[in-house]
């Protein structure tokens, strides 16, 4: 398949989901088709893992090798996994992206449902994701240096991307009102093997 | 008994890649970021030192390593059941901080679990949400 | 030239005890550093606060000790004898309990670094340059009140640099001075970050309605005129299916999000929601009555 043919069939993709969900703006009020099964709204069910047990429907490790649709990642418990990537699977790489944006020695944490043969059906994915506690040492030009347990790390903002939530504000892309010596807690990606991770979402607490 | 409301987190523990790696087995030394497990800011004297949420007008028990709370994610109604392995999160930091989704909002952080058991009931990339904590 | 500088060194270490002391005899946070700091795991979360009371009535005693004429030696061999001890319990904190705190010149949290050694080092250098004095600091300051001073000042100075749990009073505002003249972050485009239109999308009743369907993080994302759409995978009635949510992409009106879940091969439509049907809202996203007390 070429690359117009592709990009066509998004496009035509595009547009019909998208005329699915606002088209039919003429049936404002209620729930206008189908309907939700009580059972669907309210999923707790019961838990199959153990508080306290490990999840086998969960990974977490380096990936270490690429294929058609799989992601073989080595744990950091040396565990190795196999990860099947589905048309229904999310990606997430600093933000919601597609399978052939990750790479080779990209880490990851990915749930989905473990198959007979050891596979991982994985729902969704989200490759170099950090969540990380520290208060910013320093600013510099689309940078913030953040003291991280004693150690430096260097958030990169990423213009058109990068949000944040001042406390009780929506997010929005305005940092301006970050202060150096605050407390912050960064959504973002890792850049592997480095110390620098580029911003998906800081909270301040203003 | 009620449930104590308030906002959660997610956070890394165990052997682990990137700023992670560090991390360590947390106050507990059984914290593993792919296991059903959390950190409490009470958890014991010096963690509560630590985290300080009565500060922030939080009153919560003490209790130690192993224990078992059940979280809420109070946009979605998914719930876990995990057990404490670490101190955390920082309450007194974000006082006053709040999640919501709908009319539904949560304030001060009361809960961090672990990625196994965050990805369960929310997503990875949203760092905070409103939920609440149970002992059954 | 050593003659008048000795004689200063007491004068300089009686300070940094005498101020060192203050907080862990007089600070009303006295408990809360304790418990923070190593000493907590060293003598046991119990005895913390008591020996950190010692350890702060010990440096008060040697700092007035120091301050009094006349200058002995002994009193710079305990001086030199303590900040020893004292890069001993740095090196433990560092070891043993690397997430605690210094607990040492301030209540602030201050995780041990090659400063907090450094300033320790700092003092150990003082103690041992003090031990030749003969003099008083008195008579050196009424001699020689420039170079004295101006000495003792820099010797200050070396230390706050080497203070980090005082750099939020100097540091802190100087770097927040440079971000306030350089503006080196963005002040927002008009762009809509795609966070601020998930945050949107969590806020809208249809989200409490139907999120518990959803198998997936989000998976994909376009504009479309005052639209932003966004697809997630959802099961539903045992049914895979792509959940499309339009949120509004230019105004905050979490009300008006609607979504539809699709069975893409087929393009057929499971299901269309707008608002929130009547029904009573599920327990779960009421709050307890009596949060905190009763925890």
């Amino acid at each position: 398949m070429n690359g117009g043919t592709e990009m066509t069939e998004t496009i035509d993709r595009r547009r019909l989901l998208t005329s699915a969900v606002v088209g039919s703006a003429a049936l404002a009020g209620a729930t206008a088709l189908g309907s939700l099964a009580p059972e669907a709204a309210f999923a707790a069910g019961d838990q199959a893992v153990e508080p306290g047990a490990p999840d086998p429907n969960f990974a977490e490790g380096r990936i270490t090798g690429i294929s058609a649709g799989m992601l073989f990642v080595t744990g950091s418990d040396l565990a190795l996994w196999r990860i099947r990537i589905t048309g229904g699977t999310s990606i997430w790489k600093l933000r919601p992206t597609t399978f052939d944006q990750v790479t080779v020695g990209d880490g990851l944490y990915a749930r989905g449902l473990r198959l007979p043969d050891g596979t991982l059906a994985a729902d969704s994915v989200w490759v170099n994701i950090v969540n990380v506690h520290a208060h910013i040492a320093a600013i510099g030009r689309n940078v913030l240096h953040l003291d991280h347990k004693g150690k430096r790390i260097v958030g990169h903002l990423v213009p058109g991307t990068s949000a944040a939530r001042y406390n009780n504000t929506p997010a929005v892309a305005d940092m301006s009102l970050l202060r150096v010596g605050k407390h912050v807690q960064v959504i973002g990606a890792w850049v592997p093997d480095t110390n620098e991770v580029e911003i998906a979402t800081v909270y301040a607490a203003a | 008994m009620a449930a104590l409301t308030g906002t959660m987190s997610w956070f890394c523990c165990g052997n682990s890649w990137g700023p992670c790696g560090t991390a360590g087995h947390g106050a507990c030394g059984t914290c593993n970021s792919g296991s059903y497990q959390h950190a409490w800011p009470n958890a014991s004297a010096a963690c509560f030192n630590i985290t300080r949420p009565d500060t922030c007008g939080v009153s919560m028990t003490r209790r130690g390593c192993g224990f078992r709370h059940y979280t809420t994610n109070r946009c979605n109604g998914k719930r876990i059941g995990t057990t404490i392995a670490d101190c955390g999160p920082q309450t007194d930091l974000w006082c006053g901080e709040r999640a919501c989704c709908g009319s539904v909002c949560g304030t001060n952080r009361i809960v961090d679990l672990t990625p196994a058991a965050y990805s369960q009931i929310a997503s990875l990339s949203s760092g905070l949400q409103p939920c609440s904590v149970d002992t059954v | 030239m050593i003659s008048w500088i000795a004689p200063l060194q007491p004068l300089l270490l009686g300070l940094v005890l005498l101020w060192s002391a203050r907080l862990k005899l007089l600070s009303p946070h006295a408990a809360a550093a304790a418990g923070r700091s190593a000493l907590a795991r060293l003598v046991g979360e119990g005895r913390a606060l008591p020996a950190y009371r010692l350890v702060g009535g010990v440096e008060a005693a040697l700092g007035l000790v120091l301050l009094a004429p006349p200058a002995v030696p002994a009193e710079a061999l305990a001086s030199a004898a303590l900040s020893l001890g004292f890069a001993g319990y740095l090196a433990y904190a560092r070891l043993a309990a690397p997430d605690s705190s210094c607990g040492c010149l301030s209540a602030t949290r201050t995780p041990v670094r090659w400063r907090s050694f450094a300033r320790t080092g700092g003092l150990l250098a003082a103690s041992l340059l003090a031990l030749p004095a003969s003099a008083s600091w008195f008579d050196v300051l009424r001699t020689r009140p420039l170079p004295a001073v101006a000495l003792l000042l820099a010797e200050v100075a070396v230390l706050v640099a080497l203070s980090p749990e005082l750099d939020r009073h100097w540091l802190d505002p100087l770097r927040q001075l440079k971000v306030r003249l350089t503006r080196p972050l963005p002040a927002g485009g008009f762009e809509v970050p795609l966070d601020s239109t998930v945050e949107q999308l969590h806020r809208s009743p249809v989200w409490r309605e139907t999120a518990a369907l959803l198998t997936s993080d989000l998976r994909e994302h376009w504009d479309d005129d005052e639209w932003r759409i966004l697809i997630f995978t959802a099961r539903h009635a045992g049914q895979e299916a792509s959940a499309v949510y339009a949120v509004p992409r230019q105004r905050y009106q979490p009300a008006a999000v609607r979504v539809v879940l699709v069975d893409e091969p087929t393009g057929r439509v499971l299901l269309s929601l707008q608002s929130p049907p009547d029904a009573p809202e599920p327990d779960w996203v009421r709050a307890s009555p009596a949060t905190a007390a009763a925890y």
